[in-house]
């Protein structure tokens, strides 16, 4: 990690800081337009999807049905519900947009999501040991972690976890791994595992028996059409979500760093931990803006359709600090990304034979 | 009955599990927004009819509320929801109005004064036209007529005269049989708010005495004056309703005392004015304040830049929260009344019902939230 004095990071503080004032100050109809318009969106997909899929014996319909039912869980998971729950829009005062009663069309509960993710994951950032979110405790993506011959495996594991990934991130704060290590008794995860039934319960009871259900004569179409839109949302986002941190040069940190660390050293391990990649209007909408995983980790609270907006400044601000600002198209990103999970996945001297030390 | 209300809790149980939120029914305003704003779930619409021009600062706006609102009685208020620039507004108004215009033609009216440096008055004046459609909530409020009659007397100071209007309307549509008073203090004659509802009150209904009273006319303010209270016949029998300016209310209530009336026939309504956004540095702020923590039924009082999370946590509360320098929001809950001030960048906040993040909400005078 790039070593700053404290007084230079309080200049970064206060760089990155009058970038924030700056979008604060600005927030208003425009921010609420784009919101609602999105939240449009993704009602006209998914009453549209519902609607065709039954209809899905028709091949073409089939396709439009599923492709239609995913993009609305796409929208409604990464650009909807994640940003809503950062924050970013509680400052419109409307009850049906507010971080904390918000409820995703997932199965992570968002009260699990909100602990997990907003608290943990963006506080404690790449710190190993600390952020749970850095391989999910299944897989080994740095060398802070002592290999084990299970994690030649961890390939397997991770085509897995994208194919389930809603199941994944809901049952992520069971903490599987302290329970198994005796940390922590499955007694002590019982409130969290009723809360993940009564969520993860309802998600399924929709998908996969309501809806085909009611569709008798064809439930199988729709259930298979369900099935696949969910699929395709779990692909997605957690490629994106694996593009943000575990790229080749996002870094990790020790957690006797970072105790008692200054708003500007957290600036500053979040603009190193975390990379970007580019994109069209709709890749980046589709992401929920975390294709600027940069500027989201900055500023998480900040409406996510402002990033490309301060992207520019963001990065005159890391190159007047000499901090680097990782980014590239999202083939090459994700590309390191898969390089990264197969090299951990080998043995150290094996690894640093094949590719050399790290730097 | 019960197999009605058997159906619609199955259905709100299935809408809450197929779209994840307590308000299923809302689920799809976004599209029926756009078709029709009346057709929005998640509030009441009320639709804007027609806008009178009462004085130079003064509008009565005409309400037709979706079917669905529950209705009210003479002397309710009602908090309405309007956006401007993104965000919603709550604010609390008088319904000017009687019951009987609402169940007759299904429409109610609220009156409401432009207040100086007030966000939202201003911009009800100066954006709210006929066709627009806002939130209403239910009324509430118990500055209720007597069930019987018996006689009354009411204190109105300025656009306190608007929750009287609708009680005045009500008691000469029902012939409320009892003598019934008014004294309504104005800055000028120019500034008395629904004149000719007012007259045309008084003519068809003959127990009304109606007493307009200018204060700034003349060189020397005339207020209120322990003659006026005893030149109301039978003052000590009558019920006395007060709504209007402090100053007002606190003379009145002076006045009345000495003039004998109980404590318990004395019934009052506040209005407060509207506090100007303050910008001015942290450093500058007089901060801390009484905390009321509602869903406690807890009490405290803070000096001082502690925040509102700090103050929680000292007084035994345990409220959710989690990096405590204002990022995750885990910590945002729901302020119902006063201003908070906002560490991070010094701003205040508005007076209205608001999410406020704990952590870095740092109170200016009394706030209550809920906790």
């Amino acid at each position: 990690m790039k070593q700053m004095t404290e007084v230079q990071l309080q200049e970064l503080e206060q760089d990155l800081n009058t970038i924030r004032d700056e979008v604060l100050a600005d927030l208003g109809e425009r921010d609420a337009r784009y919101i609602r318009r999105v939240i449009r969106l993704h009602r006209a997909l998914e009453v549209g999807g519902r609607v065709m899929m039954p209809f899905g014996f028709i091949p073409p319909v089939f396709v439009a049905a599923t492709v239609s039912l995913g993009l609305s869980k796409i929208i409604e998971n990464m650009e909807i519900g994640h940003n809503v729950m950062h924050g970013q829009y509680d400052w419109m005062n409307d009850p049906s947009l507010h971080s904390q009663t918000y409820e995703w069309d997932t199965a992570c509960s968002s009260d699990s999501w909100r602990r997990t993710h907003n608290f943990e994951h963006h506080t404690y950032t790449n710190i190993i040991g600390k952020d749970r979110d850095y391989g999910y405790a299944l897989l080994r993506l740095s060398d802070d972690e002592k290999w084990h011959p299970a994690h030649s495996l961890q390939f397997l594991n991770y085509i897995l976890l994208s194919v389930f990934f809603q199941w994944g991130v809901s049952l992520h704060e069971l903490e599987f791994e302290r329970i198994r290590r005796g940390e922590i008794r499955l007694r002590d995860k019982l409130p969290f595992l009723k809360d993940f039934l009564r969520k993860g319960g309802r998600q399924a009871f929709k998908d996969y028996v309501f809806f085909p259900l009611i569709t008798l004569p064809v439930a199988p179409i729709v259930l298979a059409g369900n099935l696949g839109a969910n699929l395709m949302r779990n692909l997605w986002s957690s490629t994106v979500i694996f593009c943000g941190h575990f790229t080749q040069d996002a870094e990790t940190f020790n957690a006797k760093d970072c105790e008692n660390e200054s708003k500007g050293h957290w600036y500053l391990r979040q603009l190193t931990g975390s990379s970007n990649f580019t994109g069209s209007k709709w890749v980046h909408l589709l992401s929920g803006h975390l294709s600027y995983q940069i500027e989201h980790h900055v500023f998480p609270d900040l409406p996510a359709h402002r990033y490309p907006e301060i992207s520019d400044k963001v990065q005159a601000v890391c190159r007047k600090h000499g901090i680097g600002y990782n980014t590239g198209s999202f083939g090459h990103q994700y590309g390191t990304v898969v390089k990264r999970i197969l090299t951990y996945s080998l043995p150290d001297r094996l690894r640093t034979k094949l590719i050399g030390q790290p730097t | 009955m019960l197999a009605r209300n058997t159906q619609t809790n199955a259905l709100h149980w299935l809408g809450k599990q197929l779209f994840n939120r307590n308000d299923p029914a809302a689920f799809f305003d976004p599209l029926l927004e756009t078709l029709d704003p009346m057709l929005v779930q998640s509030q009441t619409p009320a639709r804007v009819e027609q806008v009178i021009e009462e004085t130079a600062d003064t509008r009565t706006f005409v309400l037709k509320p979706a079917a669905r609102w529950a209705g009210f009685q003479a002397g309710q208020h009602v908090n309405i929801c309007v956006e401007i620039n993104g965000v919603k507004h709550t604010r609390t108004f008088s319904l000017s109005s009687s019951p009987e215009l609402w169940s007759t033609q299904g429409l109610v009216t609220l009156t409401i004064k432009r207040l100086p440096g007030g966000l939202v008055t201003n911009w009800l004046h100066d954006h709210l036209g006929q066709g627009q459609v806002l939130g209403l909530g239910e009324a509430f409020g118990d500055f209720l007529l007597p069930k019987t009659p018996q006689p009354v007397l009411f204190i109105a100071g300025g656009s306190g005269i608007t929750p009287i209007l609708s009680q005045l309307e009500t008691m000469a549509t029902r012939d409320f049989r009892a003598p019934v008073t008014l004294l309504y203090f104005v800055r000028t004659q120019r500034d008395v708010i629904a004149e000719e509802r007012l007259k045309a009150i008084a003519s068809r209904y003959s127990a009304l005495t109606l007493n307009i009273i200018a204060t700034n006319e003349n060189d020397k303010p005339r207020y209120l004056k322990s003659q006026d209270l005893k030149a109301v016949p039978g003052l000590k029998a009558r019920r006395v309703f007060l709504c209007g300016p402090k100053g007002l209310m606190d003379l009145a209530n002076e006045l009345l005392h000495q003039q004998g009336v109980r404590e318990k026939d004395i019934h009052s309504t506040f209005f407060s004015s509207a506090t100007p956004a303050l910008n001015a540095d942290l450093a500058d702020q007089v901060l801390g304040g009484k905390v009321q923590f509602g869903k406690s039924n807890l009490e405290a009082s803070s000096e001082g830049d502690a925040s509102l999370l700090e103050i929680a946590e000292a007084s035994g509360l345990k409220p959710r929260h989690g990096c405590r320098m204002g990022i995750c929001h885990q910590c945002s809950c729901r302020k119902t009344s006063g201003t908070v001030i906002n560490r991070l960048t010094g701003k205040a906040s508005g007076s209205g019902e608001e999410s406020v993040q704990l952590c870095i909400s740092i109170p200016h005078g009394p706030v209550t939230i809920d906790v």
